[in-house]
């Protein structure tokens, strides 16, 4: 719609000022690496981040209720941008605790600029308005990620991941342009809200661009039958950047999905035009499921347990209904805090020699480290959809949505998905509290406590959430 | 007292992750807590008999629909709350097992949630407590049960219940507006249709955990592999939640639906209770008899519910607490044979009672309950069930429930009479006999078998609190209180 030419006030570099407070520190990591000895580099690259994601945020929920149209609409500020982007930081947040191995440490000023990049980027995903800022984001999250993956070259696996996430998601990518240029043929817009109004007459063009574009979107969230990429990626990239990808990635894709389902699709086409997407999140609650039953590596059954959450998430946009976008906010918060509170405690049963992701270092560890047992039986149990955690309000949220919208199936796939996850999260559980008469795995030493701080963080959240469900209630959550 | 029942709840809960700062090798000292702690809550329970129908009500959230953190004190919570302290206190006493601590510890959280349970006035607070349930039982079941393979079907069959009653309360929830409806003078009305599938919901959870016929088949496992506190508060308390919740809920809102399942559900106990009896009497562990024993005499309670009498809810009600003495105390006995003979198979057992007449004395208290003896609980109920299922009209049930009855008495018989007066087994060590500390945990429930026995119109007021009526196309209920019928 170029009908209009606005100049670009103030207003619109406030409504960007938290992405660019965080991609701004980015560059000041690396320069004071150039400038710090090496000795407090470290240390200082890991505050600034940290600073940088609080500042972000504190900046970020003052804006909240605050609806503007940014740059002619290519970056939205409402409520869904807004609370897709506290996400982000939260998780890069936890994400910057959780450096705390020696091999983490040797370049951390790098990681820690990369990180932020990334953030950036899924925080340009969650405002975005038009299709070239989505695809700005996406670009500027996965280029950052690339490296993240595969930087501990001598790590086994590592390459592997880092060039299994490049083919792979460049592929993504190369859909989601295609779909784009596809759209913008049919209907002469690359703005998300403009293509509600599909083109008279017969649109097959139109189709086939938002169904290309919506695969891209699947495989960015690893939706099943794209999910095969995940696994072998989460187990070859160090754990803090698994713990990353799991949360701010899969945030902005659904930033993403959701802007696209709620805006960009008329409510005539939708009910055909989506249909595919929520056999895609079907498949994944059970066939996420189902895959993490076998696994061993905390990593991998994370990966595919991810698989699944993000059906579940994706389930909850059925129908478009305002309560389903809430259920799917308020799940995708409980399921950032709970999932990162799991990765920070693998974080603290690692070693300078291993990451603690094998499941025979949490055999008996209830007796060895009782609070550390308690965290992360309190995360699996969220990830089950077990009380008292805000896992199991979510799973209700969403089942109550799917209710709502009348997308019932898929309220009764996630029941029968969640009865085959208990076997995985509880198969943790199992472990750390059976009892254990030898103890074949000794309990690590983790280099740096820092990662209980993220610990702390989520197992209090988990439960507060519970207890205070703040469901994003006053703000509108899209602008169109 | 403000919040009262909340810390009726909470109590358990809070002293449970508390037990675990006590020292680990403390075995004495940590059974002392779990003694103290389940008297206290007994005793609170009991101070809750002095303002029934009392509300707490603390809000929780009103998007997608309402619902509160809502407890409330009625007849018939309080007698299963009763139950419950009763049983808890009795295995803490019981409790002898390595890591006694942990133990503790857990069983006062499994005691928090089926308190929870038990006074929650939200549906959803009943479905968040029925879940967590599950946790302290999988944990204790790995740590000190025989084999993990019982704690996973015990897991996966009560979590896909329990999946289910979540699937059901949300649809409740977006369905009437509110789950805060438990009890509640004026139920909402649904649309037919979703009454049907909400309740098939809410009945096929109750029904496995209780459980009932075709979906019993975790139960004998679990009851085998749990130890033996474990194994009474399970068997006991745990078992009735279905049975609770059938009367409370499904009476209080699903009334028309309860009437219109009412032929299956009623076949189903009388299945349950011929094929219960018959499996019970070619088993030769004590622990699988009972467990299909169990699996009977729970197949009674719902032929009574769903003979729809309002006469036969009295017999339920004292037939429900009548099944969770004797059964806690036939568990408990049966860890203390295994604890001193090493085995609890019947075969290798014999004559413990002339060595052990202590032993063999609580045996036989519990078997005479069980098997139905006059003068002791399970006679009263077993009579009233069945007067009450005779005179709605079933007479056939009722001839055919006497079968099971009579049958309770031979596998019981065989047992006792082997186990206490046979002859004995020459290579079976002679051990002590019960130590003061043992019969303290059994004579209690032996003396409420006898008290119920005799006067089971103490279950009276609990049942008024039941009503079977259902008018077409209104959902009756009765207030639980006069204080909620005049509110």
């Amino acid at each position: 719609m170029g009908g209009y030419v606005q100049f670009v006030q103030m207003l619109d570099y406030q409504a960007l000022l938290p992405t660019m407070i965080v991609g701004g520190t980015a560059v000041l990591v690396l320069l004071a690496d150039l400038l710090l000895p090496r000795r407090i580099a470290n240390g200082t690259a890991i505050l600034m981040g940290v600073l940088a994601t609080i500042l972000a945020g504190l900046y970020g929920y003052g804006s909240y209720g605050v609806h503007y149209l940014a740059f002619g609409g290519s970056f939205v500020l409402d409520g869904l941008s807004v609370v897709f982007q506290e996400i982000v930081l939260l998780s890069t947040l936890v994400t910057l605790l959780l450096f705390n191995r020696r091999g983490e440490s040797e370049d951390r000023p790098a990681y820690v600029a990369l990180v932020l990049w990334s953030s950036t980027g899924a925080m340009v995903m969650s405002g975005a308005g038009s299709l070239m800022t989505l695809f700005l984001g996406i670009e500027i999250l996965s280029l950052a990620l690339y490296c993240l993956c595969a930087v501990q070259r001598n790590r086994e696996g590592a390459k592997e991941a880092g060039f299994k996430y490049l083919v792979l998601s460049s592929t993504a990518a190369g859909f989601l342009l295609y779909g784009m240029a596809l759209l913008f043929g049919a209907t002469g817009t690359v703005r998300i809200a403009s293509l509600i109004h599909p083109p008279a007459g017969p649109h097959g063009l139109y189709a086939l661009g938002m169904g290309i574009f919506l695969i891209g979107l699947a495989f960015k969230l690893a939706l099943v039958p794209f999910h095969v990429w995940a696994p072998d990626v989460y187990e070859g990239a160090p754990l803090p950047v698994t713990a990353f990808m799991s949360v701010a990635t899969k945030a902005g894709a659904l930033a993403a999905l959701a802007r696209v389902i709620y805006t960009a699709i008329p409510a005539s086409e939708a009910h055909w035009l989506l249909l595919p997407m929520f056999i895609f999140a079907a498949a994944s609650m059970l066939v996420g499921n189902l895959g993490a039953l076998a696994q061993t590596d905390i990593k991998r059954l994370l990966a595919y347990s991810a698989v699944a959450q993000a059906g579940y998430i994706v389930a909850a946009f059925a129908g478009a209904t305002e309560m389903g976008i809430r259920s799917a906010v308020y799940y995708l918060a409980a399921y950032a805090f709970m999932n990162l509170g799991a990765f920070a405690v693998a974080a603290l049963l690692s070693s300078e020699r291993e990451e603690g992701t094998q499941l025979v270092a949490y055999e008996g560890l209830a007796a060895r480290r009782p609070l550390l047992a308690a965290a992360m039986t309190l995360f699996m149990l969220s990830l089950a959809g077990m009380p008292i955690t805000a896992g199991f309000l979510g799973k209700i949220f969403i089942l109550s949505a799917t209710i709502h919208s009348g997308y019932w199936p898929l309220g009764v796939i996630l029941v029968i998905g969640s009865a085959v996850s208990f076997y995985v999260y509880f198969k943790l559980i199992r472990a750390m509290y059976a009892r254990v008469e030898r103890f074949s795995h000794p309990v690590a030493q983790p280099p740096s406590q820092l990662p209980w701080v993220a610990v702390a963080i989520c197992a209090v959240a988990v439960i507060v959430l519970t207890f205070v469900p703040v469901m994003p209630g006053d703000a509108t959550f899209f602008v169109k | 007292m403000p919040y009262s029942l909340f810390w009726v709840v909470l109590l358990p809960i809070v002293l449970g992750f508390v037990a675990y700062a006590l020292p680990k090798a403390g075995d004495g000292i940590a059974r002392g807590f779990g003694v103290v702690v389940s008297l206290f809550e007994l005793l609170l329970v009991a101070l809750q008999y002095g303002s029934v129908g009392h509300q707490e009500s603390l809000p929780w959230f009103t998007s997608p629909w309402t619902a509160a953190f809502h407890f409330g004190s009625s007849q018939i919570s309080l007698l299963f709350c009763a139950l419950l302290a009763v049983i808890t206190l009795a295995a803490a006493i019981a409790t002898q097992m390595p890591r006694t601590r942990d133990f503790v510890a857990q069983l006062l959280l499994l005691e928090g949630t089926m308190m929870g349970l038990f006074l929650a006035r939200d549906l959803l607070v009943f479905a968040l407590f029925w879940d967590a349930m599950l946790v302290p039982v999988f944990i204790m079941l790995v740590n000190w049960g025989e084999g993990t393979a019982a704690a996973w079907r015990f897991l996966i069959y009560n979590g896909a219940a329990g999946l289910g009653l979540l699937l059901a309360t949300a649809a409740y929830g977006i369905l009437a507006g509110s789950t805060d409806v438990i009890g509640a003078a004026h139920a909402p009305a649904l649309a037919a249709h979703a009454a049907w599938w909400i309740f098939v919901g809410f009945a096929f959870s109750y029904a496995v955990k209780t459980p009932l016929f075709p979906f019993h088949t975790w139960m004998p496992d679990t009851y085998t592999a749990s130890p033996a506190p474990l194994a009474a508060v399970i068997s006991s308390v745990q078992s009735k939640s279905g049975i609770y919740a059938l009367l409370v809920i499904g009476f209080g809102l699903f009334p028309q639906e309860m009437h219109r399942w009412a032929p299956l559900l009623s076949t189903l106990g009388l299945i349950a209770m011929l094929y219960g009896a018959f499996v019970a009497m070619w088993h030769n562990d004590a622990k699988r008899v009972l467990a299909y024993s169990s699996l009977s005499h729970l197949g009674l309670l719902f032929l009574g519910i769903f003979s729809l009498s309002q006469f036969a809810i009295i017999g339920v009600l004292v037939y429900a607490v009548a099944h969770g003495l004797f059964n806690a105390m036939m568990f408990l006995v049966v860890g203390y044979i295994e604890q001193r003979e090493g085995t609890r198979a019947i075969g290798r057992l014999g004559g413990l009672g002339i060595h052990n007449p202590k032993l063999g004395g609580a045996m036989m208290i519990g078997s005479m309950a069980l098997l139905g003896l006059p003068g002791l609980a399970g006679f009263a109920g077993e009579l009233l069930v069945l007067i009450g299922v005779w005179g709605a009209g079933l007479h056939w049930y009722a001839a055919i429930a006497l079968v099971p009855i009579v049958l309770a008495a031979v596998y019981m018989l065989r047992v006792l009479l082997k186990v206490v007066w046979g002859t004995e087994v020459p290579d079976l060590p002679v051990r002590p006999d019960l130590a003061w500390w043992e019969i303290l945990a059994v004579a209690p429930l032996a003396a409420a078998l006898l008290l119920f026995g005799l006067w089971p119109n103490l279950a009276a007021p609990a049942a008024h609190d039941v009503s079977t009526a259902a008018a077409a196309g209104v959902a009756v209920t009765v207030p639980a209180t006069v204080s909620e019928a005049t509110h």
